[in-house]
C-alpha cells in the first residue's frame, strides 16, 4: 500500500518521563479512569480501603454485598479481608468473582483492569449497546445512555 | 480521510434525532487526531480514545468500524469496513482505490426510514456479527491500557511490553499492531503492515468483515 496517504506526524517518542505517582501509592486503570491510591493493603491481591471502591468502579458496599445499579454481588472473605490495620476489599479478588481480567505491573504498582463482563452481557444476548464512558474533546463525559431517544452512528478512525 | 466526509454526511442528514459520533483511536492523543478534526470543521461528537475504549466496548479489531444504536439503545448494524465514500489515489499502475460508494446512502436510509430500512438487521443477526470477545482478548484490553499509561509517562520500555502482550493476547486486534508500528521506524503501512495483510489474506480471513450492503 502507498505510504503517500498514511502520513502521520513523526510522534514516536512524544512523552517525557513523568512520575507515576508518589513512593508507596498504587495507580489503578479502571474503565478509562486512573484512580491513585496511597495506601493498599500487604500481602497477595489488591487490597484497598472499602471506602475506595466507589471512586474506583461505582460499586458501593451493602449488607447484601457489592452493588452498583440493580446488580449486587454477594462477597465472602476472600474478598472482604480483616487483616493487622483494619479492614480491606480485594480488588483482584472481586474480579476474579467476577471474571473479569486485569494485568498488573507490580514493579511500579500499576493495575490495569478489562471491563466488567456482566456490564456487557446484554450487547451478547439481545444486540444492547453496551454502556460506555469516554470525554469528547470539549472534556465532556460521553455516554451510550446520552444518545437514547436518538439514532446513533458511533464510527472508528485513526491517523496511522 | 473519512472524517470530512462524515461531516458531510453529517450536514445532509441534518436530522436533531440523529447523531454522529466520530472516535479516534489513537495514543498519540490530541497532538495526532485533533489537526485531523480541525480541518473537517465538524459539528458532530468528536472523541480522541487514547485507551481505544470504544473498540473494546463495541468489540471491535479495526478501523474504520461502525455501529448503529436504534432511539432504544439496540444495536441494528455493527462490525463492517466503514468507509464514508470511494477513495481513489494515483493514476495508471499506481492507482489504488478502497473505500466503498454505497455506506453513507444506507446510513441516509436507516435515519430516515428506521425499522424499515432494507439495512436494518435483527437482534439475532447483529449479535451473530458481533465479534466473540474472549478471556484473553478481554485481557488484551487491559494491558493495552497499562502500555498506554506507561507510554503516557514516558516509560517506552514498560509501553513496548504491555503492547506487545495485548497483540499476542488479542491477535485478531488489527488496531494494537498498527498502533504499535506508529512507534517504529516503518510506520503503520510499512513492510511488517504488508506481512500481516498477506498473512490475513492467506489464511483466508477478511481484513475487514464484508459490506453486506448492495
Amino acid at each position: 500500500m502507498a505510504q503517500n496517504f498514511m502520513a502521520y506526524p513523526d510522534l514516536r517518542h512524544p512523552f517525557a518521563e513523568t512520575p507515576i505517582h508518589a513512593d508507596g501509592s498504587t495507580s489503578v486503570l479502571y474503565q478509562g479512569n486512573t484512580i491513585v491510591l496511597e495506601e493498599t493493603g500487604p500481602g497477595d491481591g489488591l487490597l484497598i480501603r472499602p471506602e475506595d471502591l466507589p471512586r474506583i468502579n461505582g460499586f458501593e458496599l451493602k449488607p447484601e454485598g457489592a452493588c452498583y445499579a440493580d446488580m449486587c454481588i454477594p462477597l465472602g472473605d476472600d474478598v472482604l479481608i480483616e487483616k493487622e490495620g483494619g479492614n480491606w476489599f480485594d480488588l483482584a479478588a472481586f474480579a476474579d468473582l467476577l471474571g473479569q481480567p486485569y494485568v498488573v505491573d507490580t514493579d511500579l504498582n500499576v493495575w490495569s483492569f478489562a471491563e466488567i463482563p456482566a456490564k456487557r452481557d446484554s450487547m451478547m444476548v439481545d444486540a444492547m449497546a453496551p454502556d460506555f464512558e469516554v470525554e469528547d474533546r470539549s472534556g465532556k463525559v460521553i455516554r451510550m445512555a446520552d444518545f437514547k431517544g436518538k439514532k446513533a452512528l458511533i464510527v472508528t478512525w485513526s491517523s496511522w | 480521510m473519512d472524517v470530512p466526509v462524515w461531516q458531510r454526511l453529517y450536514e445532509e442528514i441534518n436530522d436533531p434525532d440523529f447523531a454522529l459520533i466520530c472516535v479516534a483511536e489513537d495514543t498519540g492523543g490530541e497532538a495526532v487526531a485533533g489537526p485531523i478534526f480541525d480541518a473537517a470543521n465538524p459539528t458532530y461528537v468528536q472523541v480522541i480514545d487514547t485507551d481505544h475504549i470504544i473498540s473494546s466496548a463495541f468489540n471491535f479489531v479495526n478501523v474504520p468500524s461502525a455501529a448503529w444504536i436504534d432511539e432504544d439503545g439496540r444495536i441494528v448494524r455493527i462490525d463492517e469496513g466503514t468507509y464514508s465514500k470511494l477513495h481513489e489515489f494515483g493514476e495508471g499502475d499506481e492507482a489504488i482505490s478502497f473505500g466503498t460508494d454505497v455506506y453513507s446512502p444506507a446510513v441516509k436510509d436507516w435515519v430516515a426510514k428506521g425499522a424499515d430500512s432494507e439495512h436494518v438487521k435483527t437482534a439475532s443477526d447483529v449479535t451473530a456479527d458481533i465479534r466473540q470477545h474472549t478471556a484473553d482478548q478481554q485481557k488484551a484490553d487491559a494491558a493495552f491500557r497499562l502500555g498506554n499509561f506507561f507510554r503516557a509517562h514516558g516509560k517506552s520500555d514498560e509501553a513496548e511490553r504491555y503492547w506487545q502482550l495485548a497483540q499476542q493476547l488479542n491477535p485478531d486486534s488489527v488496531n494494537f499492531i498498527r498502533q504499535n508500528l506508529t512507534l517504529s521506524e516503518e510506520g503503520s503501512a510499512g513492510e511488517t503492515f504488508r506481512t500481516m495483510m498477506a498473512k490475513y489474506v492467506s489464511e483466508g480471513r477478511d481484513y475487514y468483515r464484508p459490506l453486506d450492503i448492495d
